[in-house]
C-alpha cells in the first residue's frame, strides 16, 4: 500500500514537472497555500505547544548548561501555575529574551527575599502581590531571578516546561519537587 | 489485510457520505473551503496588526474625547512591538495591566534610565527606570490607574501599540505623533485652541522626565 502510494506521488511529481505552464499557473496558488501551513505551524508553537532549547547555566542542575531540549506548553492557565512548575517568561530586563524559572511563590505567599544573602539580607520577606509570581533558578550563584527584579507580573508568563525530550536517555516529565516540611 | 480493510470501511463511508453532502450543498462546501485559510487570518490579527474599539476614558481627550459619540475604533500595530521590539517615549501602547492582566491603552511617558518625577499615588517623588522596564500613564490624570500606582512595567508586558484612528472619521489619522502648532488652524479657533491644549499637556508631560544621558535627544 505505502509503495502504492509512493508511486502515485512520484508520477504526480513527474506529471507537473513535464508540463511547466501548468506548474507557473499554480505557483502563486501554491505559494499561498505553503504560506498558509507555514502560519499554522508558527500559531501551534505560539499558543499550544512547542520544542524549545534551554540554554544557560541558572537552572543546573535540573536542565544542562546547553544541549538540552524540553516540551513547552503555552496553552496554560497562569492562574493554576503550582509552586515547583518551571515556567518561561519575558525577562523583565530585556523583553525579547525568553527566560526559563522555577516558580517559588504564589500570589499571597511569603518568601525570603535572598536565602544566601548576597542581593538582601537573609532575614527579608515580603509578600508576593496579586497576580505576580517568585521566580528562581536551580542553581542560586549564577541566576537573575526575583531576587533581582523582584516579582514578576503574570502577564509576562509565557509556556510552562514539561518534560525533557533530548537526550533521550535523560527523557523525563519534570515531577514537583516541592515537600511541604512541618 | 483483512482487519485493515474492516477498519478502513466506516471511514470510507463517512468520506463518501460527505462528498455527497458537499456536492448537495455549495454553502457548506465554500464555508469550509474557507476555513483552511484560517491560520493566514490568525497570524496576520496576532502577529502584524489588529482592530479593536477603545473602552474607557483614562486617555481622553486623545481616544474616546467627551465631544464624541463613539467609541474609538483603533488599529493596533502589533509587528513593531511583538516582532521588532521597537519602544519610543510618547507612544501609546496596549499591555496587560500588572495588577489584573487585563489590556490596558496607556502613554509610555519614559524608558531605561530616564528619572521621572512621579504623581501622588507613587510613594517616592522621583524614580529612575530600571533596565527593560518603562513608566506609563493615561493622557487624564484624574481617571487613570497607570505607573503612578503600581510602578514601572516591564517592556515585555506591552502588547501591541496603537497608530492610527479608524473610526470616527472626523478625527482619522495617525496617532503618536510629535504635537505641533497646527499652522492651518486661525488663532482663537477651536482648532487652535484646541492644538495649543495639546502642546501645553505634553510640554507639561516632558517637564517631569529627564532623559537617560546617552539617549538626550527626545525623539529617540
Amino acid at each position: 500500500m505505502a509503495i502504492g502510494l509512493l508511486t502515485r506521488l512520484w508520477s504526480s511529481i513527474r506529471n507537473t514537472a513535464q508540463n511547466p505552464k501548468v506548474l507557473i499557473q499554480q505557483l502563486p496558488y501554491r505559494g499561498l497555500q505553503f504560506a498558509n501551513f507555514l502560519c499554522a505551524l508558527h500559531l501551534f508553537a505560539d499558543h499550544v505547544a512547542t520544542i524549545s532549547s534551554v540554554q544557560g547555566p541558572s537552572m543546573i542542575p535540573t536542565m544542562a548548561n546547553e544541549g538540552e531540549i524540553a516540551l513547552e506548553l503555552k496553552w496554560i492557565n497562569v492562574h493554576k501555575l503550582a509552586r515547583g512548575d518551571l515556567i518561561t517568561y519575558a525577562s523583565p530586563l530585556d523583553p525579547s529574551r525568553p527566560v526559563c524559572k522555577r516558580v517559588l511563590g504564589l500570589p499571597g505567599d511569603v518568601v525570603c527575599v535572598d536565602p544566601t544573602g548576597t542581593y538582601a539580607p537573609s532575614t527579608e520577606h515580603v509578600v508576593v502581590p496579586k497576580n505576580h509570581l517568585w521566580v528562581s533558578g536551580d542553581n542560586l550563584a549564577y541566576s537573575r531571578d526575583s531576587r533581582v527584579y523582584g516579582p514578576i507580573p503574570m502577564g509576562l508568563v509565557r509556556g510552562k516546561l514539561y518534560a525533557r525530550v533530548w537526550p533521550l536517555r535523560d527523557a523525563t516529565v519534570f515531577p514537583s519537587n516541592f515537600d511541604f516540611i512541618d | 489485510m483483512q482487519a485493515l480493510r474492516l477498519v478502513r470501511l466506516p471511514w470510507t463511508k463517512l468520506r463518501h457520505s460527505s462528498r455527497d453532502l458537499l456536492a448537495k450543498r455549495p454553502t457548506i462546501h465554500w464555508l469550509l473551503s474557507a476555513l483552511v485559510w484560517l491560520p493566514l487570518g490568525l497570524f496576520v490579527t496576532d502577529c502584524i496588526a489588529n482592530v479593536k474599539s477603545i473602552r474607557g476614558r483614562s486617555m481622553q481627550p486623545t481616544l474616546n474625547p467627551d465631544d464624541s459619540q463613539w467609541r474609538d475604533v483603533v488599529l493596533f500595530n502589533r509587528f513593531t512591538v511583538r516582532i521588532l521590539h521597537k519602544y519610543n517615549r510618547g507612544d501609546i501602547v496596549a499591555l496587560k495591566s500588572p495588577v489584573d492582566s487585563k489590556l490596558i491603552v496607556k502613554r509610555i511617558i519614559a524608558l531605561e534610565g530616564d528619572v521621572v518625577r512621579t504623581l501622588p499615588p507613587y510613594p517616592d517623588a522621583e524614580v529612575r527606570i530600571p533596565p527593560g522596564h518603562a513608566w506609563v500613564e493615561g493622557d487624564e490624570p484624574f481617571r487613570t490607574e497607570d505607573s503612578n500606582r503600581f510602578g514601572p512595567i516591564p517592556l515585555g508586558l506591552v502588547e501591541s501599540k496603537l497608530s492610527y484612528i479608524i473610526w470616527p472619521l472626523s478625527r482619522m489619522g495617525p496617532l503618536g505623533q510629535p504635537v505641533i502648532v497646527r499652522p492651518d488652524a486661525r488663532r482663537g479657533s477651536p482648532d487652535w485652541r484646541k492644538s495649543q491644549a495639546d502642546l501645553e499637556r505634553e510640554k507639561w508631560r516632558s517637564s517631569r522626565v529627564t532623559l537617560a544621558p546617552e539617549s538626550s535627544s527626545p525623539s529617540s
